[in-house]
């Protein structure tokens, strides 16, 4: 049985590892859209904090938690820049500017000799070990709920509502939103620095706009009206693929009917306010 | 929402159990692309293995035990990579491991197999560094470090090259990687460089640096490319009234048929580097074109034969090795019979393994004749 554990453990770590790392990023787009905003540069800053602690770790020797930690302050401190002129303006500019960002920092990691340019970074230390997700996780949970009914949280909230209200209502919506696009842009590299120290390499191609819009579709899946849901769409569209492996090259089809069906019948996601409703109602 | 999970929990564990259903006695796994943009690579790597594991079995297997390919889909990304090597290294618990189909994935996965004394064996990695990962790590693809300077040496001799112009793909690891070794062997053979111009990916229009190319009016164009992209240069250069005197000198973009089909005439007289051809007249290649063709009703290309050969090696290697039935230590006898595998005559030309475990070989150059791959110099 030991034995049976140990090689089933083996197997699939790296799977249970990619849904803690999906999952963060997940929440990282929730807050942003918690605030009604659109982010389509996540996968940008997932590869910044990627690079970022990769080369900390293999080129300056720096701890893994010092190189974690600014895997997360570089993503958030460019984000700050490019958010406070863009959100000052509302609509759909956050999502035209973080889309045209990726793509600067896709060619920007192809033309850097530190990067390693297209060949990338081959031979990232195995640093990240199954507690250091916990941890992550259990943080970000910890400050989800406490979001939930602090100032900050209800002004993210009424900003999503009706961002004009909100504005009129004293709250400084620029300063909410730039603070809610930077923290998602903290967590999005940190969690890149830890699936770079599990996969051991990094390269431009994995961070580009189709991993931005699969981040999307973790949270739009599992519904982003509260932070269960994206926690709950990554899980489900990373393990589906995994699932779904005994069916052979009709796989990645019934992985999409799934999600086309998923879609129709659960307009706001898997996991929306109804669903804890009913269950205390129920309950 | 209840019910349906419950059933795909069900199935999926009906489907796990039919899968474990008692296996041949000699597991190899196989990973590679089968779905998404690499598939073109991985599906014919797959048909390669494929046909080679049928005919080894027809003729009574390895001593009278028959070869189980195991086949997972990789995608071409590193985590599903990393997914299936560890299937194969942990729960199918196979004696070797093929592939992954790109040098990206393999410098994740690797590793991993590696680690656990595994055998991981690449068709298809050409990236520089992959052997270098560790000892139980091998590959029968010829290295672009290794190919690309026999090319242009070639080239330079038979046709008095004395100024060259280098036009490379600068987003792509492979055509990257090519070019790297371009530069390198420019410098040592001495040739001027008159410009080095880059383009990306998916890009159409090249006529900005094939313009700036023709008025420098170099010998010839080194292009590091893939096979869509150098075709469309080609064209474009010709269409351009750049003379046919001035030859392109590939890396592995241009040693694919696909490049006469797109870029037709205007392919006529370059150069390219490559471990086999599909015009190679030896008995042995003929007889595999002809088996591949009818089975899979396309003809083979680079990557089929490749991953075909490689069997055949990883088969010769099995002969030589002591097995015990003890797992752990049947892995470590073949890595240490695989290593010696010396002068196995395939499909490719005679083939043995250097000391870093790559091809000894250094590939054959080529030169289009008349819509058709021929051996400029063995």
């Amino acid at each position: 049985m030991g034995e049976f554990l140990a090689s089933t453990w083996y197997t699939y770590n790296t799977l249970l590892y990619t849904i803690f790392v999906n999952g963060m990023l997940a929440l990282s787009i929730y807050l942003t859209l918690a605030c009604g905003q659109l982010s389509l540069g996540n996968a940008a800053f997932m590869g910044m904090g990627a690079y970022t602690a990769a080369i900390l770790t293999m080129k300056a020797g720096a701890p893994f938690g010092i190189a974690l930690i600014a895997g997360g302050a570089l993503p958030a401190l460019v984000a700050l820049i490019i958010g406070i002129p863009t959100l000052r303006l509302s609509g759909v500019y956050l999502a035209m500017a973080t889309l045209g960002f990726g793509e600067v920092v896709r060619v920007a990691f192809l033309n850097m000799s530190i990067t390693g340019g297209s060949l990338g970074l081959n031979g990232v230390p195995a640093k990240t070990e199954f507690w250091h997700l916990l941890l992550v996780m259990g943080i970000l949970i910890y400050f989800f709920v406490k979001l939930k009914s602090s100032r900050f949280g209800r002004a993210l909230e009424a900003i999503n509502e009706d961002e004009t209200a909100a504005s009129v209502m004293g709250i400084r919506t620029t300063l909410f939103k730039v603070w809610a696009f930077a923290a998602g842009a903290f967590i999005a590299g940190v969690a890149g620095g830890l699936n770079a120290h599990f996969t051991f390499f990094v390269s431009p191609r994995e961070y580009g706009f189709e991993f931005a819009v699969d981040i999307l579709t973790f949270a739009i899946l599992g519904g982003t009206q509260t932070f269960w849901g994206p926690i709950v769409g990554s899980t489900i569209l990373t393990l589906l693929p995994e699932l779904l492996r005994f069916m052979g090259p009709y796989r990645l089809a019934l992985n999409g009917l799934i999600l086309l069906f998923v879609v129709i019948y659960l307009p706001n996601g898997i996991v929306s306010r109804d669903t804890f409703k009913k269950k205390a109602d129920r309950g | 929402m209840k019910l349906p999970g419950k059933a795909l929990v069900l199935v999926t564990a009906i489907a796990l159990f039919a899968t474990a259903s008692p296996a041949a006695e000699i597991r190899i796994g196989v990973a590679e692309a089968l779905t998404g943009p690499v598939a073109k690579y991985g599906v014919p790597i797959r048909n390669g293995f494929a046909l080679a594991a049928e005919e080894i079995n027809a003729k009574g297997g390895i001593k009278g035990n028959k070869i189980e390919l195991i086949i997972e889909d990789e995608q071409g990304k590193k985590e599903e990579a990393i997914n299936v090597f560890k299937k194969f290294i942990f729960k199918d618990r196979t004696l070797a491991i093929f592939g992954p189909t790109l040098s990206n994935s393999a410098f994740a996965a690797d590793p991993i197999a590696n680690a656990q004394k595994t055998i991981v064996f690449g068709t298809s990695n050409t990236a520089e560094g992959i052997t270098a990962i560790g000892p139980y790590v091998f590959r029968n693809s010829i290295a672009e470090a290794d190919i690309l300077p026999k090319v242009v040496g070639v080239a330079k001799k038979k046709l008095g090259l004395k100024k060259v112009a280098i036009l490379y793909g600068n987003d792509d690891s492979f055509t990257k990687s090519g070019y790297d070794v371009f530069k390198r062997v420019v410098e040592q053979e001495k040739l001027q460089v008159l410009t080095t111009e880059t383009f990306a990916k998916g890009d159409i229009d090249f006529s900005a640096q094939l313009t700036k190319i023709k008025n420098l009016n170099p010998d010839a164009i080194i292009c590091s490319a893939l096979v869509e992209e150098a075709a469309n240069i080609i064209l474009q250069a010709r269409k351009l009234g750049m003379p046919e005197r001035i030859r392109f000198i590939g890396g592995n973009g241009f040693n694919s048929a696909k490049l006469m089909e797109i870029a037709g005439k205007a392919a006529e007289g370059s150069i390219s580097g490559s471990p086999w051809f599909l015009d190679d007249p030896s008995a042995k290649n003929q007889e595999f074109v002809r088996t591949y063709t009818a089975k899979f009703s396309i003809p083979p290309d680079q990557f089929a034969a490749q991953a075909y050969d490689a069997l055949y090696i990883m088969a010769e290697g099995i002969k030589a090795a002591k097995l015990s039935g003890n797992l752990e230590k049947d892995r470590t006898a073949l890595r240490n019979a695989l290593a010696k595998v010396k002068n196995f005559k395939g499909v490719g030309g005679l083939f043995s393994f250097n000391e870093n475990r790559d091809a000894a070989q250094k590939g054959r150059v080529l030169i289009i004749k008349k819509g058709k791959f021929s051996l400029y110099a063995e």
